[in-house]
């Protein structure tokens, strides 16, 4: 029991000191600072997930209404276009034949005339 | 100079710097606890330390200021000892690494460390705070939160197996 004292009474004698007590103290600061920031950044996150989450639950409500309003104005412009889209090209058609028509008939004439000359002197041509 | 309990009050109106007041201040204290309850593991007593200023930060608002600061923070150290060495197996036992040519320099009363090696951890606290720091049972009791019944016991059976 002596010796049991004994190192007991050395042991209360005896002051442990710890190292870089300014820096010790510094960096117990930062980490607080830290766990503060990383508290505030998840409280952020949290209130932008909820906000995200309620946008999307709302857009989802809606969704079948925009889609239906969506196919409503597609098929109608797709409608609509290939209307014009078709009679434009009946109209360019009539117009082009036409026109062709007049061509054929002034370049065959042309053409004509231009061989014409040369029917007469079939050594020319043969040759 | 300020007392502890009126720099908890400023930390916890904002101003934190003023906990860096309490820390420069208790930071020998815990570190000794923390050496005692390791028996003179310095690295672990470090983290035990720094631990403990974390939480005690963590729930400064849970403080009583009707009690002592240091006394509060004595049953934090305690916890955080208990949390740490059963969560960390990085803190071996010197005697467990095979250095044949190592001679551990604990910085401290070295046949203080060997006296507790064979006490329990909650035997080691008990009687580290009952012998050295001279506490008394029930400031013991309600530091480790047991009974007073309880801490007799313990240090009961530490001092046979010491003897």
């Amino acid at each position: 029991m002596n010796r049991l004292e004994a190192v007991i009474e050395k042991e209360k004698g005896i002051s442990y000191s710890q190292r870089d007590k300014d820096l010790f103290r510094s960096h117990i600061l930062i980490l607080i600072h830290q766990e503060q920031e990383s508290k505030r950044l998840k409280r952020k996150l949290r209130l932008s997930l909820f906000l995200a989450a309620a946008t999307l639950s709302l857009l989802f409500s809606r969704i079948s209404e925009i889609a239906n309003d969506f196919t409503v104005g597609l098929s109608d412009a797709i409608t609509g276009d290939v209307l014009t889209i078709a009679n434009d090209f009946t109209v360019w058609l009539s117009d082009a034949i036409t026109g062709d028509v007049l061509t054929t008939v002034v370049f065959s004439y042309g053409l004509l005339f231009a061989l014409l000359p040369l029917l007469k002197k079939p050594d020319f041509i043969f040759n | 100079m300020e007392t502890d309990e009126e720099l908890v009050n400023r930390t916890l109106s904002g101003e934190t710097d003023c906990y860096g007041v309490l820390v420069q201040r208790h930071a020998d204290y815990l570190f000794g606890l923390g050496m005692r309850f390791t028996a003179g593991n310095r690295e672990f007593a470090e983290d035990v330390s720094q631990q403990s200023f974390l939480r005690a930060y963590k729930y400064l608002k849970s403080f009583n200021p009707k009690k002592k600061f240091k006394q509060w923070l004595t049953g934090i150290a305690v916890n955080c000892y208990k949390d740490l060495s059963n969560k960390e197996s990085q803190y071996l036992s010197l005697e467990v690494i095979d250095e044949p040519s190592y001679t551990p320099d604990f910085g401290g009363n070295t046949g203080f460390f060997e006296l507790i090696k064979p006490l329990a951890e909650d035997e080691r606290t008990i009687f580290t705070l009952r012998y050295v720091y001279e506490y008394q049972i029930d400031e013991i009791a309600e530091v480790v939160g047991l009974k007073s019944g309880t801490v007799k016991s313990k240090i009961s059976r530490a001092l046979e197996k010491l003897r």
